[in-house]
């Protein structure tokens, strides 16, 4: 068990013209705001100090759609719970909509999904989303009225009255997500929103998302997977080791570096590879195709006209996007060189 | 009125509970005990129908807290499904006070619903006038379980289920001897005697609610008790709430 270093002495109030460019508390326009947000977990019997996150400056804009992109243990969990309120910094402040989230008025209008959301399994899904309303602040009635409308809109409407420990993985997500708008929040923050879900079940959960963007609602959310990701960020915030690497749009980062490209021909190509392609183009022979890796994609016209050239029949060309692992090495590599130096 | 919305949904989750049915039939059963061994009683059959019933309450409703309530918050740290409650706009304290009140809620009901069991039984017996003081007795077990549920729901929100199941039964076994122990302090030497008398005055004075030998001769207890029972209870109970969520207030919740 890990317990929580003490707080450190910090200001009630956003301090004005505090923070960098991209966190600053005082810009109104900012639904979500850290500065320098650091945890540190020290076990109780070793007293060993383990880093969680540190020194996170981020802003989130309001209406924008944000990912929180990282490996395992890279701190994205830990930055979600202290923006909820369910972890203590150790240092740092953080702000919600404008508030501390010190303030439990913080979260007010704040929806949140844990990852792997557990519920209370004796009651039924309209009591869970009527009890999740009433918690946000709604009256009884209304509670009621969105707890229905609610359960219908995310298809758990049919059977209302059935209890939670026979739902599905998947009706429980989308439970979870039903319980963290049914009060119409201002901000969502979703802890692995997608994960273990089948893949209608992960467009069901982008649509929803999408649309709240449409409403104007502010979502940051953290995920593993890259073209969920791609299709729904404004921007992805890169966290590595407890540092944020990275912010940037997912079109900025794509267009980083080199991009590699796949020639794929219909038949085995009788073509010597020339000296110059070494160490930039790879080729795999598979059955009935010739497939050439183009590691870098300026040296593609290269490489196509000499395989027009000795009627190489062409069947595709395809840009390979790089992968997640690719991206966080890249965005990484910066961080590490500069502990190296 | 957050707490009432956690004390509500606490309720809803001790009553569906089979510890709490199972309180209430062995409760039933207890009193319909009574009646089958009455009349071996020599005449005293009323007698230890109330004192069985009342002690039924306490000790049914011990058993309701050792089963429910000592797992109450630690359940909910350990299922994690306090991240759902704790991430809404709900100070811990509010928390922490509604799952006291709901469960508290739940231990009422089992005590009146015996309680009625027992008066009933009085009354089918014909002994009647002594439901006065039959109410006054389920009125000051409740309040007994009151003070014991906010230990529970301290140990929970601190411990594991099992430690926290161990030290409420621990300071219920010690609360049983307060009165005791206070007379063995004013006979020990001044340092030890100050310590244990310290340490008397930490555990709840159980003795307080206890009126069972009064009840079962039918002869009411004054007011006076009552509020005094009724003023330590809360006081007790407040001091025991304000620890718990001065402690439960910096818990990270990995």
């Amino acid at each position: 068990m890990l317990v929580p270093t003490p707080i450190d002495s910090v200001p009630n109030r956003p301090p004005v013209g505090r923070g960098t460019a991209e966190a600053d508390p005082a810009d109104p326009d900012l639904a979500v705001c850290t500065c320098g947000l650091t945890k540190h977990y020290v076990h109780p019997w070793t007293l060993r100090r383990t880093r969680g996150l540190e020194g996170l400056d981020l802003g989130v804009r309001r209406g924008e759609v944000l990912g929180l992109l990282g490996p395992n243990g890279a701190g994205k969990t830990t930055t979600l719970k202290l923006l909820t309120g369910l972890l203590k910094p150790t240092r740092g402040r953080a702000w919600l909509l404008g508030r501390p989230v010190e303030e439990t008025a913080s979260r007010r209008h704040l929806g949140f999904l844990p990852e792997q959301p557990y519920f209370y399994d004796y009651l039924n899904g309209l009591e869970y989303l009527e009890l999740a309303g009433r918690l946000s602040g709604l009256s009884g009635g209304l509670a009621r009225d969105r707890a229905r409308q609610w359960l219908e809109r995310v298809g758990l409407g049919e059977r209302p009255r059935l209890v939670l420990r026979k739902y599905s993985k998947g009706m429980l997500q989308r439970l979870g997500l039903a319980a963290a708008l049914v009060h119409d929040p201002e901000l969502l923050i979703l802890d692995e929103p997608m994960s273990g879900l089948d893949p209608f079940g992960r467009r069901d959960v982008r649509d929803l998302i999408g649309e709240q963007r449409e409403r104007g609602v502010t979502v940051l959310f953290s995920s593993h997977i890259l073209p969920d990701v791609e299709m729904i960020c404004d921007r992805v915030a890169i966290l590595m080791g407890g540092r944020l690497t990275r912010v940037a749009t997912v079109g900025e980062l794509m267009g980083d570096g080199p991009q590699a490209v796949e020639v794929r021909c219909a038949s085995p190509a009788l073509i010597e590879m020339p000296p110059g392609w070494a160490g930039v183009v790879a080729r795999t022979e598979r059955a009935g195709e010739t497939i050439f890796r183009v590691e870098d994609e300026t040296r593609l016209p290269e490489v196509l006209g000499r395989l027009l050239q000795a009627n190489v029949p062409v069947r595709a060309v395809t840009p390979q996007r790089p992968t997640l692992e690719a991206l966080f090495l890249a965005a990484a590599e910066p961080e590490r060189a500069r502990r190296s130096a | 009125m957050i707490p009432l919305v956690v004390a509500h949904n606490t309720f809803r989750e001790v009553t569906r509970d089979r510890v709490v049915a199972g309180a209430v039939v062995a409760g039933l059963a207890l009193l319909a005990i009574t009646q089958v061994v009455g009349p071996l009683a020599l005449g005293e059959g009323g007698r230890l129908t109330v004192d069985l019933g009342l002690s039924g309450i306490s000790v049914l409703g011990l058993l309701v807290i050792v089963l429910s309530g000592t797992s109450l918050v630690a359940k909910e740290v350990e299922r994690r499904t306090i991240y759902n409650l704790l991430s809404r706009p709900i100070t811990r304290p509010a928390y922490l006070v509604g799952k006291w009140a709901g469960l508290s809620a739940a231990l009422w009901t089992v005590a009146l619903l015996l309680g009625l069991a027992l008066w009933g039984v009085l009354a089918a017996r014909g002994l009647g006038d002594r439901g006065p003081a039959v109410l006054q007795g389920v009125y000051l077990a409740g309040l007994e379980l009151t003070v014991l549920t906010s230990l529970a729901v301290m140990f929970s929100a601190l411990s594991t289920p099992v430690l926290s199941a161990l030290y409420t039964l621990g300071f219920y076994a010690v609360g049983q001897w307060s009165y005791d122990l206070r007379g063995l302090a004013a006979r020990l030497p001044e340092g030890p005697g100050a310590l244990l008398g310290t340490a008397a005055s930490l555990v709840p004075n159980l003795p307080l609610f206890n009126m069972r030998t009064l009840a079962a001769e039918g002869q009411p207890t004054t007011w006076l008790h009552l509020v005094l029972a009724s003023g330590y209870a809360a006081v007790y109970v407040g001091c025991v709430l304000c620890l718990a969520t001065a402690a439960f207030e910096s818990k990270d919740f990995k």
